[in-house]
């Protein structure tokens, strides 16, 4: 029998013997010095981040106001009102999607367009141009300058400069008229998007390994396009990727710029997107368990169309 | 500007009759058109037209001086009453006090603080000619009294004689209350004794001694310090004593004393009208000009003077060392000493604690303001004084004391100092980052020789001055005005935006104009070259000069393209050019000390400016190091609570200097502690503090100065305590704590509260004085004269309970400037009509009003008798809909809507930048707020702007109502509170008239004028430093404001309201149009929050009535 023991412990445990939960166990065993090293992250993940999620999902449930413990469970109403009580949830949800279809690939194609671009200058130039295109995202809140640029004052730029072309007699109230507040919205929101992706975008240029283009040239590549397409962009996918999920997370959570310039809420809610609606009855309106099922929604929405982008990334060079 | 003297004099008759009938304190009703407090067209007019002190003088050039003291008797005034007849001085015991010396003053006259008191007097004819006017005066501290300087407008004949004498400031003396003097026997000989300075376990103390006559004089200085040995400010307290003042600039421009030109004849009159506080004036005497009292050396001939006297330095003097953050007076109290840890040289330092070891910073830089310091020598002879001291503010400038001086033979035989020689007004400290030390001296390299006798005590005022820069910033400020004419005629011709393409004929139309530029950017471009010649250097601080010469030279030359084309730089420049001179004025600089030493002394005079270089590490490392140590929440708390006391946490989210103030007033003798033995931990937090910490349930126990739209979200979701009507939350036992008075005793050492009054009170224990405390209906005070306007209180309470107690009020008034409407001859307009009425004036100069259209719709609904909401005086249902579907309130908004839309009023502007440079004469606005922000920011035109009640309007009835909007921040005692009691005493004692005045007035004193504070205690507001006419006009206002009650879902209300005016301004949509189409919306959204909170509610369509007293 002891030997016969021995015999089985000397064999390598094959995968498929133990239970999944088992041999999950026995890795993090010998693993252990790796785990304890990721402990601090983790801990900090999950009470900072995983916590509030999961805790917000259990509060959309409730009628939670955060002053008075404890909340009544309030079962699927608060879901039920917001599609069907809240005309200006529907309206928020159209704004925010006018708004991340916008801004969302464009701000993505023109960060790689341009990182593609820069890509090409020499080392010194590009450093220079990469920060000139880089400055308005680092320089925190730069876009207050569109304040002062369409200030609903007659001493406005835009104002006072159309005004002495005779354009127009009295001034526009930029950020407080309906129909200016979107558009200009959205052109600051791309303004200001050529930030961290594009960086990555142009770091991912870098990587990529000069004697695959030689390769290619070889193997019968005839023009840029076929080499941006079949090696430069497939070689840089975990960049794409990257630069692909801010861009969704900032075009869905793009609140605070707006209230920047149109103040809270903007003029007949004409630029109210889901992030303001969730502001509006978090911030303002103490509901916050309301607000958390909006927020629950945001994050449906954001987490599945950042799996839509993931399959059409895998698509890129085939 | 300049008017015929007939219509000037008429102006005057016309305003002082004006003034008369203004006079008296007018409580104007309700609904009545008010006795306006606003400035008349005449005294307007009044004010603009006046001539300056050099044009007037300039008008004598060859007057004889006066010939013999004239004499103005007390028996011969008017608008004033004797001292002994003064119900104010009687009750503050004015005249039994020993300073006062009753026995040599009896014949002085009390002026109060809206007084105005005329002296007669006879001139004979050969007295004609120039004199000075000098005043012997009391500042006396009666109820009436409160920090700020004593001002005066003189009048000559009824006529101000020149703009300068419309403001003189007769100054207080400031002393610390913490110096005593022991006075003992002994047999040494007379001798000076060096100061001692000394930290000791609690405190730093300074020790002043000497023996004279057989008699050993030593005087203890203290600065008190907290439990970390923090220093605190010592409490400086008003010496009320007999000065001598001669009328003077306080503006700083013309150095010496005004000369007046007296007629002959009988009957001439001399009046001094109040502006600020109360005084008491001893005797006022006219002196010919020819005196020598007055009469100032150059130092040539002061240095000339000790040579034939032979005086030589002091052999064997001691080096006297005088610590300046212990001044003996001071002008005004923001002159306090304070700490500086920027370099290690400074003396006294540690870096664990911060020890005030320097004077000076913000507070002492107007012109002015001094600090006065008591010093004696060792020997006869000539001394040096040096300064270390820091001027790190005025890059490329200096700044000036004027160096002044009393005792032995310096000042005036009645103790008022006076520059030794001219070339003291202007001790010159350059500029460095870094500390320097150096002898006092005019910037010529040469140091001051004072001669100083042995024995005698002299005293040295260092006043803030403008020394020799003076007359070059008055060029500047006189070319500003000038520049800003120009401005304004331009704008009249072409507008906010000129059209660059357009030619104007500017050279056709205004020649003037263009040559004004021409000869202004001359006279830039020279002071500029004139200051870098006096400086020594080009700061960036010249530089602006030079870039607004450059302009206004290329505007006045090439008028075709350039001045239509750079407006709007010009514009900006004006606003530079105005804080430039602002900057100019002010002469920032940190003190550590003085020395006064033998003016052979050199280098040993001189204390060391910078520390080595390790010592200043080490220093620095220290301070790193005991940063992580230093207990904030604790600056200036004196004593560590017992285990067993009481204790209360407050939170207040202001500055550090409110909550240092605040500090102040609990732990002070007979403060909150003392009174009560509550200690009270007081936290400055951050604005949204509140929230997670009440969810979290670690909240304080009282919060200071929660707006009025928080508290009643926090009160529906029963977060905080109803102080009133409270049933609901509390027992009975507790709920008597609102409905009872308490009485504080001490008992074997304890602090014990009782429902007991003194009067009954059989136990061993001694009543505690002033701790009684109040119930709520006491604190709201009597019906017929309450602490806190209606509408403070209402938006406070909620289904018959009222959460918290008002303690800060905010409300819009109008301010107008004075100059622009005078030339345009427009009266200030008191009703809506009348301001349309004025508007086509405006517009044709392009200029217009400003209003904020949100604070507009709310004002105009009430002024028009509208409401918010529907049902006020139902308990069930106030607050249940919205009455913006009234015929009235829709109405009012169609109104303001008209204005925008109709008659052009700019949606949006900057308010305070467009009313300095006269487009926008009119602002309407919260009046604490525009009028801090004008003090500080627009000083060029001081003295020019006014502001009163907002204009009225008309209601159906013919009745007239000129409401404004109240904005309420309370005191409010949160849910979980641990000590019921101890928090409401300290509600009520913090909202108290007493404190909350204290409050205010320590905060003007710290941070200066433009730190007004808008309490809501209407007598609290009283003993503010506002003017007579200020405090008219805002307690006109508060007889007429109301307020809006944030019931739940109130928050939706101006959402739409806003969207509404919008639409109608941006689309040309009808107004009423608009906001009916949003009443449905605001309806459904506080249907909604009432059934969230279990009130009742009403379906659309239903009235109170239809509801059949059954469920909702």
């Amino acid at each position: 029998m002891a030997q016969n023991n021995n015999a089985e412990i000397s064999r390598p445990v094959k995968r498929s013997e133990v239970s999944k939960i088992r041999w999950t166990w026995e890795e993090m065993k010998n693993n252990k010095t790796a785990y304890f090293m990721l402990a601090p992250f983790f801990l900090l993940f999950i009470i900072f981040t995983i916590l509030p999620v999961v805790l917000s999902m259990l509060l959309s449930f409730t009628d939670f106001n955060m002053l008075q413990m404890p909340p009544h469970w309030m079962g699927m109403s608060n879901f039920t009102r917001l599609f069907l009580g809240d005309d200006i949830f529907l309206l928020a949800c159209q704004n925010t999607l006018i708004f991340a279809a916008v801004t969302g690939p464009v701000s993505y194609l023109l960060s790689l367009l341009i990182a593609w671009f820069i890509n090409e200058l020499p080392p010194k130039i590009r450093a220079v141009v990469t920060l000139i295109f880089y400055a308005p995202s680092i320089s925190g809140q730069v876009y207050l300058i569109w304040k002062t640029l369409f200030s609903s004052d007659s001493y406005g730029w835009v104002n006072a400069t159309m005004i002495d072309l005779g354009v127009i007699s009295e001034p526009i109230l930029w950020f407080e008229n309906a129909d200016y507040v979107m558009p200009l919205c959205i052109v600051v929101a791309l303004w200001t998007s050529l930030g961290t992706a594009f960086l990555s975008f142009i770091a991912g240029f870098q990587t990529i390994d000069r004697s695959m283009y030689e390769a290619a040239a070889v193997d019968g590549i005839k023009n840029r396009w076929q080499e941006l397409w079949y090696i430069t962009l497939p070689t840089m996918r975990p960049q794409l990727m990257f630069g692909a999920v801010l861009a969704i997370t900032n075009s869905f959570g793009f609140g605070a710029v707006v209230d920047a310039l149109c103040g809270f809420p903007s003029v007949d809610y004409a630029a109210h997107t889901i992030m303001h609606h969730l502001n509006d009855y978090g911030g303002q309106r103490y509901e916050i368990g309301y607000a958390s099922a909006i927020a629950v929604l945001l994050f449906i929405i954001m987490f599945s169309s950042n799996v839509i982008i993931k399959k059409a990334l895998s698509k890129v060079g085939e | 500007m300049k008017k015929p003297l007939f219509q000037r004099v008429m102006c005057f008759i016309l305003s002082v009759a004006t003034l008369l009938g203004a006079g008296g304190f007018t409580v104007a009703a309700g609904d009545l058109k008010p006795d306006t407090t606003a400035a008349t067209l005449d005294e307007m007019k009044a004010v603009v037209g006046t001539t300056t002190y050099a044009e007037y003088i300039a008008g004598y050039k060859d007057a004889k001086p006066g010939k013999g003291v004239i004499q103005l008797s007390n028996d011969r005034v008017s608008g004033a009453v004797k001292v002994t007849e003064s119900e104010q001085c009687k009750d503050a015991n004015i005249t039994e006090r020993e300073d006062y010396d009753f026995e040599n003053h009896q014949n002085a006259v009390y002026l109060s603080a809206t007084s105005k008191a005329t002296w007669t007097f006879d001139v004979a004819d050969d007295e004609i000619g120039l004199y000075y006017i000098k005043v012997v005066y009391y500042n006396c501290d009666t109820r009436d009294s409160s920090i700020s300087t004593i001002q005066r407008k003189l009048y000559l004949d009824d006529k101000i004689p020149f703009s300068e004498a419309g403001s003189l400031q007769f100054q207080k003396y400031w002393v610390t209350n913490n110096a005593e003097t022991v006075v003992t026997d002994t047999d040494e000989e007379d001798k000076v004794f060096d100061p001692r300075y000394e930290t000791r376990a609690d405190g730093y103390y300074k020790v002043y001694s000497y023996v004279k006559d057989g008699k050993k004089y030593e005087t203890t200085y203290k600065i008190s310090q907290d439990i970390n040995g923090n220093s605190m400010a010592p409490e400086l307290v008003q010496s009320s004593a007999w000065h001598t003042y001669y009328c003077q600039d306080s503006t700083g421009y013309e150095h010496g004393y005004f000369m007046f030109h007296i007629l002959n004849g009988n009957s001439h009159t001399l009046t001094l009208e109040a502006e600020r506080e109360d005084m008491i004036v001893e005797s006022i005497e006219l002196i010919p000009v020819d005196t020598s009292v007055v009469d100032i050396p150059s130092y040539e001939d002061v240095k000339a003077e000790y040579e034939a006297n032979g005086y030589k330095p002091a052999e064997g003097g001691n080096i006297y060392v005088i610590e300046a953050e212990f001044p003996d007076a001071v002008s005004d109290s923001s002159v306090y000493a304070t700490n500086d840890n920027t370099s290690a040289a400074n003396f006294p330092s540690t870096s664990k604690a911060q020890l005030y070891n320097v004077i000076g910073e913000n507070s002492y830089n107007t012109v002015g303001q001094w600090a006065a310091y008591k010093f004696r020598v060792s020997k006869d002879g000539l001394y040096n004084i040096s300064m270390r001291y820091k001027q790190s503010a005025l890059q490329g400038m200096y700044v000036c004391r004027a160096v002044k001086l009393s005792g032995g033979k310096y000042g005036l035989s009645d103790g008022t100092p006076t520059a030794p020689f001219q070339e003291a007004y202007n001790a010159r400290f350059d500029y460095n980052k870094e500390w320097q030390s150096n002898y006092l001296s005019d910037g010529s390299g040469e140091a001051f020789q004072f001669y100083f006798e042995e024995g005698v005590e002299y005293t040295i005022y260092l006043e803030c001055s403008l020394g020799s820069l003076k007359e070059l910033i008055q060029r500047v400020e006189v070319s500003l005005d000038k520049i800003n004419e120009c401005y304004l005629k331009i704008l009249q011709l072409t507008g906010n935006d000129p059209d660059e393409y357009r030619d104007y004929k500017f050279d056709e139309i205004m020649p003037d104009v263009l040559y004004e530029f021409l000869v202004q950017a001359e006279n830039l471009e020279n002071v500029k070259n004139e200051f870098v010649e006096l400086c020594g250097t080009t700061g960036s601080h010249v530089t602006t000069l030079h870039t607004i010469a450059l302009l206004l030279d290329r505007m006045g030359s090439n008028y075709g393209d350039d001045v239509a084309a750079n407006m709007s730089t010009l514009k900006s420049y004006l606003g530079t050019l105005g804080t430039w001179i602002n900057n100019s004025k002010t002469s920032p600089m940190v003190v550590d000390s003085l020395t006064v030493a033998p003016s052979d002394s050199g280098k040993a005079g001189l204390k060391r400016a910078t520390p080595n270089f390790f010592v200043s590490i080490g220093f620095e490392i220290a301070s790193f190091f005991w940063s992580f140590f230093t207990e904030y929440d604790q600056m200036g708390l004196t004593r560590v609570p017992d285990a067993d006391s009481k204790k209360i946490d407050v939170w207040l989210a202001t500055g550090r200097d409110q909550s240092q103030i605040w500090r102040g007033l609990i732990d002070a003798k007979d403060g909150f502690t003392d009174r009560t033995g509550v200690a009270v931990t007081l936290k400055l937090v951050t604005g949204g503090t509140l929230l997670p910490s009440v969810l979290s349930g670690k909240g304080p126990d009282v919060y200071m100065g929660l707006g009025s739209t928080d508290v009643i979200n926090y009160a529906i979701r029963d977060a905080v305590y109803a102080v009133s009507g409270n049933e609901k939350s509390f027992t009975e036992e507790q709920n008597k704590i609102f409905s009872s008075n308490y009485y504080t005793y001490i008992e074997d050492g304890k602090y014990v509260t009782s429902t007991v009054a003194p009067e009954n009170y059989t136990g061993s224990g001694t009543y505690v004085e002033n701790s009684k405390t109040l119930t709520f209906e006491e604190v709201l005070g009597a019906e017929d004269d309450p602490n806190y306007v209606k509408a403070a209180l209402d938006t406070l309470q909620l289904q018959g309970m009222t959460f918290g107690i008002p303690q800060t009020m905010s409300f819009a008034m109008m301010f107008y400037r004075m100059d622009v409407l005078a030339e345009l001859g427009q009266e200030v307009p008191e009703s809506w009509g009348e301001l349309l009425a004025l508007l086509p004036v405006l517009q044709t100069n392009n200029m217009s009003i400003g209003v904020n259209y949100i604070s507009a719709i709310d004002f105009m609904i009430y002024q028009k008798g509208g409401n918010m909401w529907k049902y006020p005086d139902d308990p069930d249902y106030q607050g249940a809909k919205i009455d913006l579907d009234s015929d009235v309130a829709l109405e009012a908004f169609d109104y303001v809507c008209r204005l925008y839309s109709d008659y052009s009023f700019p949606v949006s502007y900057d308010a305070a930048n467009r009313f300095r440079t006269g487009e926008m004469p009119i602002i309407i606005g919260d009046y604490a707020s525009i009028y801090n922000q004008l003090v500080v920011y627009a000083t060029e035109i001081a003295g020019l702007w006014e502001f009163t009640s907002l204009p009225g309007s008309f209601r159906e009835d013919g009745s007239f109502n000129y409401n404004s909007l109240a904005g309420i921040g309370a005191t409010v005692m949160l849910n979980g509170c641990k000590d019921i009691l101890s928090s409401w005493q300290f509600m009520q004692w913090e909202t108290s008239a007493d404190i909350q005045a204290a409050y205010g007035n320590k905060m003007v004193a710290l941070i200066g004028p433009s730190a007004k504070y808008e309490s809501a205690n209407v007598k609290a507001l009283r003993d503010l430093s506002w003017t007579a006419s200020e405090k008219l006009a805002i307690e006109e206002q508060m007889e007429c404001l109301y307020s809006i009650v944030n019931y739940p879902g109130s928050y939706i209300i101006n959402r739409y309201t806003k969207f509404a005016f919008l639409a109608a301004v941006n689309d040309g949509a009808d107004a009423v149009d608009a906001l009916t189409g949003y009443i449905d919306d605001i309806n459904t959204e506080i249907y909604r929050k009432r059934q969230e909170f279990g009130m009742k509610v009403l379906e659309p369509g239903e009235e109170p009535g239809d509801v059949a007293g059954g469920d909702t």
